[in-house]
Order: C-alpha cells, then structure tokens, then sequence
C-alpha cells in the first residue's frame, strides 16, 4: 500500500486531507511540522508528502531542502499552501516541490495529482474494488 | 574534556569583551561578522528598551537561525510597543521562517498584541490576516472567540476563514454556533469550509 505523509500544522487541515487519502486507499501519516516530519522519515521513507508552508520549528521550505538532501529514495511533494504570492511558489519548487497547490484544495483535485505524481490511474481503492468483483461476478 | 570547556568559556569572554557593553557598543556588535558576537549582543541588549529598532533591524537581515531566535527572545523580553510593531512588521516578511518566528514570539505577549489584532484582522493583505489568525492560536486572551467570530462573519477571504474555524473548533463556545452556520451557508460550494465547520460544530457540541 503507498504511503503518504500530510504535515501541516492546523489538525483541521490534516484530517480534512488524511480523509481524502485514505477513502482512495492510500496509508496516511501526519506530521504537525517539518521537524516531526523528518523523524517520520528517518522511520521509513513515504512515496508522497503533503507539506503546508507556514508552520512552527521547521517549515515546509525547510523540511524538503532537508529531504531532498537526503540520501534516502526520493518521492514526490505537494506543498499547498494559503499563499498564492509568486516568489512562495518559485520557493517551493526550488525547495524540492514537485506541485505547488493553492489552499483549500477540492478532494477530486487532490486525488487526481497524488494519483498523477504516484504513476497510478486509478485509486487503490478502485482497484481493490475492481478486483473483488473479478472474483465476485 | 573540562581543560577543553574552560578554553571555550575564555574564548567566549574574549568575544564578548572585543566591544564595549554598553547601548552603542552592543548594537554595533549586532553586525559583527562573528555570530557568536552578534548572539550576545543581542542577548544583553534586553537591559535596553532603546535596542528594539536595532533589533528589529537586525532581525530581518540575520542569516544565522540562532541569533534570530535570541533577538525574538529579547524582543519578547522587552515587550513593549515598538517590539510588538517590528514583529508585526516581519508577519510581512518574504522569509517564511521570520515570519513563523514572529508568529510564535507575538503569541507571547497577549496584552501589547491585543490592541494592535483589530487592525491586523482587518489588513488588506490576506496573509497577513491569516497569520494575525495565527497568533491568536496560543493568545491567552478573552477576547479570542470574540475576534474569531468577526473573521467567520465579515471576512471575504476563504482561506482567512478556513484558519479561523480550525482555531474555532479548539476554542470555540455554543455562542459560535450561529456564526458557523451561517459561514457554511456563505461558503456552500467550498468543500474544506463545509468539512471545517462541520467539525468545529461537532466539538464545540460534544463540550
């Protein structure tokens, strides 16, 4: 099962994208700052993080320049952010971003990047439902 | 090992003593080139109030994550106006991790930030009202439902609203509830809205 980590600090926000994934199938991590997230990834890496910008002790900016250092396996970064200012989003790609999204971002618009990002077209989900109904005709 | 950390502490001394202590000579040491020296500097500054501009000045060029957070720890120290309006000042800043430091230092000072939230809530620039919402996560203050409230009624701005209701949801009172309400109504094709407020109704239900 892929994993993803979302690291924001607002719970709100974390919930709001944890429900997104996981109803698409996906394992979801949290995080509530990049330097929680880091010790998230000294455990095991993830195949994609969600990274909000503003937030306390370590930000987004912060967190991927770190990640990107590593020498660990890479995987994609979304970083969504309130902040829609050009030079935050030249920041973030300089940073290690793969995707700058604007928040609040829609649940179908979400999806359809983490899907494109991971090489995957369909969410497993469907696929576990897809298969199941292979077996089940 | 104890030989070792004694010649560190003269060292340390030496630094500290290349500049006189006094207002002038402390804020000159801020732009020294020795961050160890600008740290210090910094620190010892708390015994003048007169330091704030300098500080402020400072803060807003420093490389050097440490001294950063010594100037906001004097800042805080200080506290007084001119110290709140410089914090303010970097919420307006292109450096994320200024603008986080301010944020967390202005949390700090709940009294000399209150006169000044009504202003910044009603900023024109959007970021900035979402990090005046931001300060008042930790604000131990009783007028913070109260600010929060206005922001969900009279805020235009989706996102200024959205980090409003998550603080809601932590925060707010059965006196919330009309206003979360009505932000749903406001906002009715905005998934995160819907999914925000429904839950800041929900906690705020369970007490």
């Amino acid at each position: 099962m892929k994993r993803i980590l979302v690291i924001d600090d607002a719970a709100t926000v974390r919930l709001y994208h944890r429900g997104i994934l996981e109803a698409a199938g996906f394992a979801v991590s949290e995080a509530i700052n990049g330097l929680e997230a880091l010790e998230r990834v000294a455990e095991a890496p993830f195949d994609l993080y969600v990274v909000d910008i503003n937030m306390p002790k370590l930000d987004g900016y912060g967190f991927l320049r770190e990640l990107r250092s590593k020498d660990i396996p890479q995987a994609p970064a979304i970083m969504v952010s309130t902040e829609a200012a050009a030079n935050d989003q030249k920041l973030a790609y300089v940073s290690g971003a793969n995707l700058y999204l604007i928040k609040p971002v829609r649940p179908d618009r979400l999806l359809a990047h983490v899907l494109t990002l991971l090489g995957l077209s369909v969410a497993p989900r469907d696929i576990h439902h897809r298969d199941q109904q292979g077996r089940h005709p | 090992m104890a030989l070792k950390k004694a010649a560190a502490q003269a060292i340390t001394t030496d630094d500290e003593r290349q500049r006189d202590r006094d207002l002038d000579g402390l804020v000159l040491a801020l732009a020294d080139a020795d961050p160890l020296a600008r740290r210090w500097a910094a620190r010892d500054l708390v015994a003048y109030p007169a330091a704030t501009a300098a500080l402020i000045a400072r803060l807003v060029v420093e490389p050097e994550p440490s001294v950063m957070e010594v100037i906001l720890t004097t800042l805080t120290r200080i506290g007084d106006e001119q110290a709140v309006i410089g914090l303010v000042q970097c919420l307006r800043s292109e450096d994320a991790m200024l603008r986080n430091a301010a944020i967390e230092a202005m949390k700090l000072l709940p009294d000399e930030v209150a006169p000044m939230m009504g202003r910044l809530l009603a900023d024109t620039d959007p970021d900035v009202r979402i990090f005046a919402v931001n300060v008042l996560e930790s604000l131990r203050h009783p007028q913070v439902e109260s600010w929060l409230l206005r922001v969900i009624s009279d805020d235009a701005h989706i996102n200024v609203c959205a980090t409003a209701v998550d603080l809601l949801g932590e925060v707010g009172s059965e006196i919330a509830v009309p206003a979360l309400l009505a932000l749903k109504q406001r906002f009715t094709e905005e998934p995160y809205i819907q999914f925000a407020a429904d839950l800041a109704l929900k906690r705020i239900a369970a007490g």
